[in-house]
């Protein structure tokens, strides 16, 4: 059954306000509807936009007060704001169903907000869905509540029975006015989740958040797996709450107990168990010097340090890293995000599970990995290894041996022109490489495309001397290259599949760079 | 002297092959261009086949001993094959020239001489997978040493004279204008979806178009919509990975069908730096207002919660979401 009641015949009328320095106009309207609702019945309100109370009592029946806010740019607009919004009773005795109804596209010269407070009897179960609203507040209900937002305070106060909240942004507040009984889960991305209850509370307590911090002032026994938080409180027993939030904190307080005990969780665990960055604190730091070795690791973090006077270590489970200059060897790992590396006078160590890797300087070369990411180096003074999952690789002017390798794209290197010769080995999957050497670089040339292009014209040198054949292997054409540049050299090894390689002759120094 | 008049001069020394290759090119572009000269040239190639059909009339004896007799030269007589097609040939021009200078002196001789100016039309050069083209349209002087390959024959028609020959031809192009020109847009896109065409090419294309598509001014739907293509379907994901980072800083790529793209990428590729990429152009997104469907901020707040995924990932789905005001 759906009954559909026009607010414009049933509605009082309460305030109609125009601003006269402002062209907007607004109109708020309030209607008061009672419904027949048992005790074992549910309420489910789905309003994309408003604040929603619904309070337990032990009156029978459901007493909605409605107030409808429009806002807009004229009269005309209110009236098509007024005419749009609508507020819709539906359901049976079991189910009541209340909603507001907005079209899915609008004018802009409207908008409109709907305020919900019902009253229920205690023991029904309530269902909200929201869009935003500043406020949800359930209060004094036995039954089982849920409540799915995207942004807004929610608050559940004295919620005995099982509850599940949905939100993206905002808050959550959790209120025991007793002991927990039932489970209760929240699932946020940024919101902050408090939960305050009984201190002699007995519950499992599942706690997971990337960002943010995990507090309690009580009793609790615990392990992280993975970086979720696993532990009882009070003792074994009882229900599971599990609060989850990505990058919120987590509160989890106990009423009357002094909050100068309130410690983090992740930090005293992480005292006896330091290997997973994850449970670390996540922080952001910004540093412009470090007179000495910088050792850091985090969870989740942005570090950016000017200069380092010593050697740099820096671990995080995700963010992005930058660091100027560091006078030592530099190891940073991180299991995603961009890596921003400047002059590193020792041997470089980074890598990171995604994101691109950007290295100024390896003076000393080194290792530098990404599962998935470009990878791009201005000099390197020694050996360095290039690794990419999925991305592209290129050195501006390499004064080391380059071993780079890239699952899926272009690699391209160029010599330093000071270098007489150089090993270099580069392998694309997928894509091109293009070395780029002086006119005096010797060199042992090896060079394979493997193309499914049979015409392919696949690689090209402008050095003479190149003996190019072709072949056919499984069904693609084979091109492989093989010759000595300037009498023979350093070997220079090249593979590229469904690509080209090209070699190329350059005079002039291709960046400003210098070696050390 | 119109120009018109000049070809139609040129006409006679054209069905002799005895122009120089420029002039006959020109020639050639003319008649294709103007419809009297054509009509001209129609009826110049009649008579020339119409001369040559003609049968040949041995001279009685009495006329041929007094024309030799006229001219009073002691005439060798010619090896008859030789001298049939000869004569023939210098009876056929010598017939042409007659017509041709009769033509133009009457002509001449009958109103002033006017020139015209004739407003040159050429037609627009499309590039396109299959082209018929006539005989006259292609200049005979091949330049370069294009690659001709996959050559057939084709008599379509027995009874009709004409043959056809196919053959796919690989030349160097090079096509100028400015980066808002339809045509550039269009081939540009065309270089960027054809995977399997241009493959080493596509990776260079799109550095370029994201140095020239950058630039305020030269920003074309068209582009972002093919940039969406190469990240929804290529299998390179180099080149996703450019895809994605050039729509991240391409003004103006901020449709739905972008959108859409970038949601998908950031759902499904299986690249990390893809997802990267796509989840930072989405926050951009956000940032700057453009606002999202709820279809988005679901795949957004999925992608944010899914515990398998990579952690930053995750971080930059939840700050898109921060930063989203439905």
């Amino acid at each position: 059954m759906r009954t559909k009641t026009p607010l414009s015949c049933a509605a009082i009328a309460l305030l109609i306000s125009a601003n006269a320095f402002a062209a907007n106009v607004t109109i708020t309207e309030r209607l008061i509807k009672s419904l027949p609702l048992d005790v074992g019945d549910s309420v489910w309100i789905d309003n994309p936009v408003g604040n929603i109370e619904v309070v337990g009592s032990d009156t029978p029946g459901l007493v909605a007060t409605v107030m409808r806010t429009i806002t807009g740019v004229d009269q005309a607009a209110l009236k098509e704001g007024s005419e749009q919004t609508v507020v819709s009773f539906e359901g049976d005795r079991n189910v009541r169903l209340i909603r507001t109804i907005l079209p899915h596209v609008h004018s802009d010269k409207w908008t409109s907000s709907v305020s919900y407070t019902l009253r229920v009897p205690r023991t029904v179960q309530v269902k909200i869905a929201s869009r935003i609203s500043g406020r949800i507040r359930v209060a004094n209900i036995l039954g089982n509540v849920t409540v799915t937002t995207f942004t807004g305070a929610v608050i559940l106060d004295g919620v005995v029975g099982s509850s599940l909240v949905e939100t993206t942004n905002g808050k959550v507040f959790y209120l025991y006015r007793q002991k927990p009984t039932a489970t209760a889960q929240v699932q946020a991305v940024n919101a902050d989740i408090d939960v305050i209850l009984p201190p002699d509370s007995t519950f499992n307590w599942i706690a997971d958040t990337l960002r943010g911090d995990i507090l309690t002032n009580l009793p609790a026994r615990a392990e992280f797996i993975g970086n979720a938080f696993r532990g009882s409180v009070n003792g074994t027993g009882g229900p599971t709450i599990t609060l989850q939030t990505l990058l919120g904190n987590i509160r989890v307080l106990g009423i009357g107990i002094d909050v100068r005990l309130v410690q983090n969780v992740r930090q005293t665990v992480a005292e006896r168990r330091s290997e997973s960055p994850l449970l670390r604190p996540s922080k952001r730091i910004q540093l412009p010097i470090s007179g000495g070795p910088f050792d850091f690791s985090a969870s989740i973090a942005d570090v950016e340090v000017g200069e380092v006077r010593g050697w740099a270590h820096v671990v995080t489970a995700a963010g992005e890293i930058k660091l100027g200059t560091v006078y030592g060897d530099c190891v940073v790992t991180t299991n995603g995000g961009p890596l921003d590396l400047g002059d590193i006078m020792g041997t470089l160590t980074a890598s990171t599970d995604a994101g691109d890797v950007q290295v100024r300087s390896a003076r000393e070369g080194g290792r530098v990995s990404t599962a998935g990411g470009i990878i791009r180096v201005l000099y390197n003074g020694g050996p360095i290894s290039l690794q990419s999952g999925g991305g592209d690789i290129s050195v501006r002017q390499a004064a080391g041996s380059v071993n780079a390798e890239t699952r899926s794209g272009d690699i391209s290197i160029t010599a330093d022109s000071q270098q007489r010769t150089q090993k270099f080995q580069a392998h694309t999957q997928q894509g091109n490489i293009s070395i780029t050497v002086g006119p005096r670089f010797a060199a042992d040339i090896d060079a394979t495309v493997l193309t499914s292009r049979p015409d392919a014209n696949a690689i090209r040198s402008d050095f003479n001397g190149l003996t190019i054949k072709r072949e056919q292997v499984n069904g693609k054409t084979k091109i492989h290259a093989t010759g000595k540049l300037n009498g023979g050299g350093e070997r220079v090894e090249l593979f590229a599949e469904e690509g080209d390689i090209h070699i190329s002759n350059a005079t002039a120094s291709p960046v400003t760079m210098g070696p050390p | 002297m119109s120009e018109c008049d000049l070809m139609r001069e040129s006409m006679p020394l054209l069905l002799t092959e005895s122009l120089d290759p420029a002039q006959r090119e020109l020639t050639h572009q003319h008649i294709e261009s103007c419809a009297a000269c054509g009509d001209e040239w129609l009826g110049f190639r009649e008579t020339w086949t119409f001369l040559g059909s003609l049968p040949e009339v041995e001279p009685r004896a009495e006329l041929r001993t007094r024309f030799l007799a006229s001219i009073g030269e002691n005439v060798t007589p010619f090896a008859p094959a030789k001298s049939r097609r000869y004569m023939r040939w210098l009876a056929q021009a010598a017939a042409v020239v007659i017509i041709a200078g009769s033509s133009y002196f009457a002509g001449h001789y009958r109103a002033p001489i006017r020139i015209e100016p004739t407003p040159a039309s050429v037609s627009r050069y499309s590039i396109a997978e299959s082209r018929v083209l006539p005989a006259a349209a292609v200049s005979p002087d091949i330049e370069g040493r294009p690659n001709i390959e996959n050559v057939s024959f084709i008599d379509a028609n027995p009874d009709d004279p004409d043959i056809g020959l196919s053959f796919d031809v690989t030349s160097h192009v090079t096509v100028t204008g400015r980066p808002t020109d339809k045509s550039m847009v269009r081939l540009l896109r065309y270089v960027l979806e054809n995977e399997n065409k241009v493959s080493p090419s596509r990776s260079r294309a799109i550095d370029w178009v994201r140095t020239m598509y950058s630039k305020p001014g030269n920003t074309d739907p068209e582009i972002a919509e093919a940039l969406a293509n190469v990240l929804r379907n290529d299998s390179h994901e180099g080149v996703r990975i450019k895809a994605v980072e050039t729509l991240n800083r391409m003004p103006g790529s901020d449709s739905a069908d972008t959108r859409q793209a970038l949601m998908q990428a950031l759902k499904s590729d299986p690249n990390p730096a893809v997802r990267i990429k796509a989840v930072e152009a989405l926050v951009n997104l956000a940032r700057s207002g453009v606002p999202f469907d709820a279809a988005t901020l679901d795949t957004l707040r999925q992608k944010a919660v899914q515990g398998n995924e990579n952690v930053y990932v995750r971080v930059k789905a939840a700050e898109a979401l921060s930063s989203i005001h439905p």
